[in-house]
């Protein structure tokens, strides 16, 4: 890489401020208050149009039933005086029973004196006002109640004869048609009350629905998927929000592939001058016996930490990948035993003499493990057991045993040697060292991490990422890795591989 | 003294292998580029070719093919990444192995000894293996095809013959990496099944559908009989 060639932009610089929270509800749900409002909004648009309603037709009714009334009043009250003209009529008897009015509700005043046709309704029932009013010379009316039930009392005035005449309507009838159209009303408003509400639950149902489509996307990014964009269709309301969505998704793509890509330029950068001092170191290797030995000790000194610089680098690469998304399995068929063992013997320290030294422990195999093919990426499954066992040797006074079995065990014999989903193959490291508390069996597999009561590096011959490694490699094969306690002290890493293994990574459990 | 030809642009990291590679007793001859490359190759022909993927101008798989069109010379590339895409291009642009930056000076050796080795006529007393139309003359290096000559590399003809040698037999990756490589455990399968699609352009009437070298799944290859 050249100059003026970095991968990377400006590196973002992190602000002091506190992060932004943008509240997006208060109180009840979205779809609650739509349901509110829409209730609301039906309730109160029901409400007024019913009582429009109720009054203008009660208006209408009344009017109608109040002209009718008064023409009437107006026919009777002529026979009345036409009745009071003729000489030697009697009012009492005009009113009575067998007058010229029989079964109206009528009330003279004739002669200062009050006759009616009712016992119980007489002058005593009509109001003071119309009284006067009519008594003055003018014709009215009025609404009453007499014994609980309603009445129009109209009066008019028969100056002629010097008398005033009364009748007395009953209203039960009209205000019995006014109550059923006040419950049918009223029925209506709670039917539409009921029908708004439905209403905005559907419509905001309906409105929210993109809403569980950003939502899948937003779970899928952050599930890693960071190639997920939402579309927007023909909608105008959502395309802003769909471009924001995508214009955030891209910008952390791009971010974390920039940074992902950075890691992998600078280790893979590293390589250049690594292979000029791999090969040099090796050259002086090659002349060790013309060196002086504090020269042989210098150069001991170099080899290891550029071993252990190389590997630093392939590591970092190999987390850059995962970190990327890109880290790709390569699927072979392996005897899981064998390649323990072979991993096992290469892990062996190299003698002066440059051979490795024999193993002083066996890999024990469990049942049905012998012969079985397991399908792992060759290299990725060498590396955790390298890992494994670098880590044991490193940190944990050493590996005690070493064990590849099948969980759960299989049947007797003479059963397909592939497995059950549920089915995984077994590999167990257990270390003579002090054992790992459990609240720190976790962390270990985090990048860098060193125990806590270490306090600082137990050996400067890791990487600092071997487990982290361990982890990743095996959660790309669906499968998992964790940390008990060894029965005679220590610790006791467990990896556990999926035995039908179809190539989708699962979690890390 | 075997002669060696580096072709690496990076001017230290071709003097340290020099360097290297001199003290396992190669004569080496090193260039910066691919066409410097095969000017040299057509001067004065070496025994091994250690080629960059990398290289300004013609890169290292086009050198690679260069070369292979003129000569089944052993070639070794050398990649900086051993998991991406290269390692399988490279080998199918006629590489016989490959090696990872940085490498081990002993390893490269090593290799480049089991390649030598190989690239010297065998001492096998086999007499002439048929299949098909296949003709396999052990002695003589020659794989003819309907009576006509196939040209194979080295390491293409070692394959064919561990297969031929063994008619019907399944043999593993692992098998044939220690049987035509000289590897451990740990060699890389995907060196196998690039030569064996190699093979399969060359021998069979239709690679896509071989009727000769089959593929077993999860065990390896067989030659059918």
């Amino acid at each position: 890489m050249g100059p003026g060639e970095s991968p990377d932009g400006p590196v973002p610089v992190r602000s002091s401020r506190r992060p932004r929270r943008t509240r997006l509800s208060e109180g009840l749900g979205l779809r609650a208050r739509v349901t509110a409002t829409f209730a609301i909004g039906a309730f109160a648009l029901s409400t007024l149009m019913a009582g429009i309603t109720y009054f203008t037709a009660r208006q209408t009714y009344l009017n109608e039933r109040q002209g009718a009334d008064q023409r009437q009043v107006f026919a009777n009250a002529l026979l009345v005086q036409n009745a009071l003209r003729s000489p030697g009529a009697d009012a009492e008897q005009l009113i009575g029973s067998a007058g010229p009015l029989p079964g109206s509700l009528s009330v003279l005043h004739s002669g200062g004196h009050w006759y009616a046709t009712s016992i119980s309704t007489g002058q005593s029932a009509l109001p003071e006002s119309l009284q006067g009013l009519v008594l003055g010379g003018t014709p009215g009316s009025q609404i009453i109640s007499v014994g609980g039930s309603p009445q129009l009392a109209i009066g008019v005035p028969l100056p002629a004869v010097r008398a005033a005449y009364f009748e007395f309507f009953s209203l039960d009838e009209l205000e019995g048609t006014l109550r059923t159209l006040a419950f049918t009303l009223a029925a209506a408003a709670l039917v539409t009350t009921i029908a708004g509400a439905a209403l905005g639950r559907w419509a905001s149902g309906r409105a929210l629905r993109p809403l569980a489509g950003v939502t899948e996307a937003a779970v899928a990014v952050a599930g890693g998927e960071l190639d997920t964009r939402v579309e927007a269709g023909d909608d105008v309301d959502l395309q802003e929000l769909a471009s924001a969505f995508n214009q955030m998704t891209a910008n952390l793509q791009d971010r974390i592939e920039r940074e992902a890509r950075f890691t992998s330029d600078v280790s893979h950068e590293l390589r250049s001058p690594l292979t000029t001092l791999t090969a040099t170191v090796g050259v002086l290797e090659g002349h060790r016996s013309e060196l002086s030995p504090r020269a042989r000790s210098a150069l001991d000194l170099l080899d290891g930490d550029l071993h252990r610089f190389t590997r630093m680098v392939d590591d970092l690469l190999e987390i850059s990948r995962f970190d990327a998304g890109s880290a790709e399995l390569s699927l072979d068929e392996v005897d899981p035993g064998e390649l323990v063992r072979r991993a096992v013997a290469a892990s062996a320290p190299v003698g002066p003499d440059g051979r490795r030294s024999t193993v002083a422990f066996p890999v024990e195999t469990g049942p049905g493990v012998e012969g079985l093919r397991l399908r792992v990426d060759k290299r990725r499954f060498e590396r955790v057991v390298a890992n494994l066992l670098e880590n044991a040797t490193l940190y944990a006074g050493g590996v005690t045993r070493v064990v590849v079995e099948r969980h759960p065990p299989p049947g007797p014999a003479g059963e397909p040697d592939h497995g059950t989903p549920a089915e995984c193959i077994r590999v167990v490291v257990e270390d003579r060292g002090p054992g790992i508390p459990a609240n720190e069996r976790d962390h270990l597999f985090e990048r860098f991490y060193r125990g806590s009561r270490s306090g600082q590096r137990a050996s400067s011959e890791g990487t600092g990422l071997g487990l982290s490694l361990v982890a990743e490699h095996v959660r790309l094969h669906g499968g998992a890795v964790r940390i008990e306690d060894a029965p005679g002290g220590g610790s006791r890493f467990i990896v556990e591989l999926p035995l039908s293994f179809d190539g989708v990574p699962g979690d890390l459990t | 003294m075997s002669r060696i030809l580096i072709v690496e642009d990076d001017k230290r990291i071709r003097s340290s292998m020099r360097l290297a590679l001199e003290d396992e007793g190669y004569l080496v001859e090193d260039v910066s580029s691919g066409e410097e490359a095969v000017s040299s190759f057509n001067e004065e022909p070496c025994e091994l070719a250690l080629i960059d993927l990398m290289l300004p101008g013609m890169d290292g798989f086009e050198t690679c093919r260069a070369l292979r069109r003129q000569s089944t010379v052993p070639i070794i590339m050398v990649t900086a990444r051993s998991d991406t895409h290269d390692v399988v291009a490279g080998l199918e642009a006629g590489a016989d192995d490959y090696v990872t930056k940085p490498f081990v000076a002993k390893e490269l050796a090593a290799r480049i000894r089991a390649l030598l080795r190989r690239s010297r006529p065998e001492e096998s007393g086999s007499p002439v293996i048929r299949f098909g139309d296949v003709e396999i003359e052990a002695d003589a290096g020659v794989v003819r095809r309907g009576g006509e000559e196939v040209h194979c590399t080295r390491t293409e003809f070692r394959l064919l013959s561990e297969l031929a040698e063994h008619p019907g037999k399944v043999l593993s990756r692992e098998h044939l990496l220690e049987q035509v490589w000289g590897y451990d455990y740990f060699g890389d399968g995907r060196l196998v099944d690039v030569h064996v699609r190699r093979l399969r352009t060359k021998i069979e009437p239709d690679p896509a559908n071989p009727r000769f070298i089959l593929t077993v799944r999860g065990m390896g290859y067989k030659l059918a009989v």
